[in-house]
């Protein structure tokens, strides 16, 4: 069974495959005040995840990523624990030829912890295919269990 | 990859799925469980989720017979598995690069 994968720099990345849960954990050299601003600021998170970030950090507010190669990330902030902790919805806009599970569907939250001057940032993505934790999603929730179970098998 | 989170995000594929988890079903009878659907329009969407990779089908006589695929379903959470890798390394990489030249001071500060 797939659990662990380690990355050479100290990051891990963890993914359950039996829950398709994607969790991964990384230990950045820099404080959790720092690491926030890359989630929040657009500027910042040009820098290391889409080609342009509209992001409106409040509860509601949108969270849009709009990738290199054209797809675009289509989310809405849930919750954000200044420094500590930060939801939001995830979806691809509907676009031909490329990714497209529908806004809402999926959830990230990124957890910060301060550590010695350094900062644990555990990022769980869920609601997945293959995930059992798509509860929001009724669909999801009432056949998933069964296909995880499916492909535990398969396995 | 891609293909197998667009095949999911359909309700009615979603449905097909669920018929054909527990075991092999001929395509008409797939069909007779959407009876406000055309047969062409359930063919498609049996399409978008074989070339998904999420079930498979073989010929047996004049019938046709879909089963769950169930790797298609692992391949769809790797893919965002990559992603997330690929970019959190970026982010850390970012965020580093920010605080470098005060951590550069501070150790050097320490030396002293």
């Amino acid at each position: 069974m797939a659990r662990a994968r380690t990355g050479g720099q100290g990051e891990e990345a963890v993914t359950d495959r039996n829950t398709g849960v994607v969790e991964q954990t990384v230990r950045i050299g820099a404080r959790p005040e720092t690491v926030w601003r890359f989630w929040t600021d657009p500027e910042r998170m040009r820098e290391w995840w889409g080609a342009t970030a509209d992001l409106d950090p409040a509860p509601g507010g949108v969270c849009r990523v709009e990738m290199t190669h054209g797809a675009v990330m289509e989310g809405e902030f849930v919750e954000l624990v200044p420094y500590e902790r930060l939801v939001f919805t995830f979806g691809w806009e509907p676009h031909e030829g490329g990714p497209d599970v529908p806004p809402g569907s999926s959830r990230v939250e990124v957890t910060l912890v301060p550590d010695a001057g350094d900062t644990i940032m555990t990022l769980r993505h869920t609601g997945l295919p293959a995930s059992d934790a798509g509860r929001h999603d009724e669909g999801w929730a009432e056949h998933l269990p069964d296909l995880v179970a499916a492909a535990g098998r398969a396995g | 990859m891609d293909e197998a989170l667009r095949a999911v995000a359909d309700p009615t594929r979603r449905a097909i799925l669920r018929l054909v988890r527990d075991g092999e079903r001929p395509a008409g009878e797939i069909a007779q469980q959407f009876p406000s659907m055309t047969r062409p329009a359930v063919s498609q969407h049996l399409r978008v989720l074989t070339d998904a990779g999420l079930i498979e089908v073989r010929p047996e006589g004049n019938k046709r017979l879909y089963r769950l695929r169930p790797e298609g379903f692992r391949d769809a959470t790797e893919f965002l598995e990559e992603m997330w890798t690929d970019s959190l390394v970026r982010l850390k990489i970012a965020a580093e690069r920010e605080e470098w030249p005060e951590r550069a001071r501070a150790a050097k500060g320490k030396k002293r």
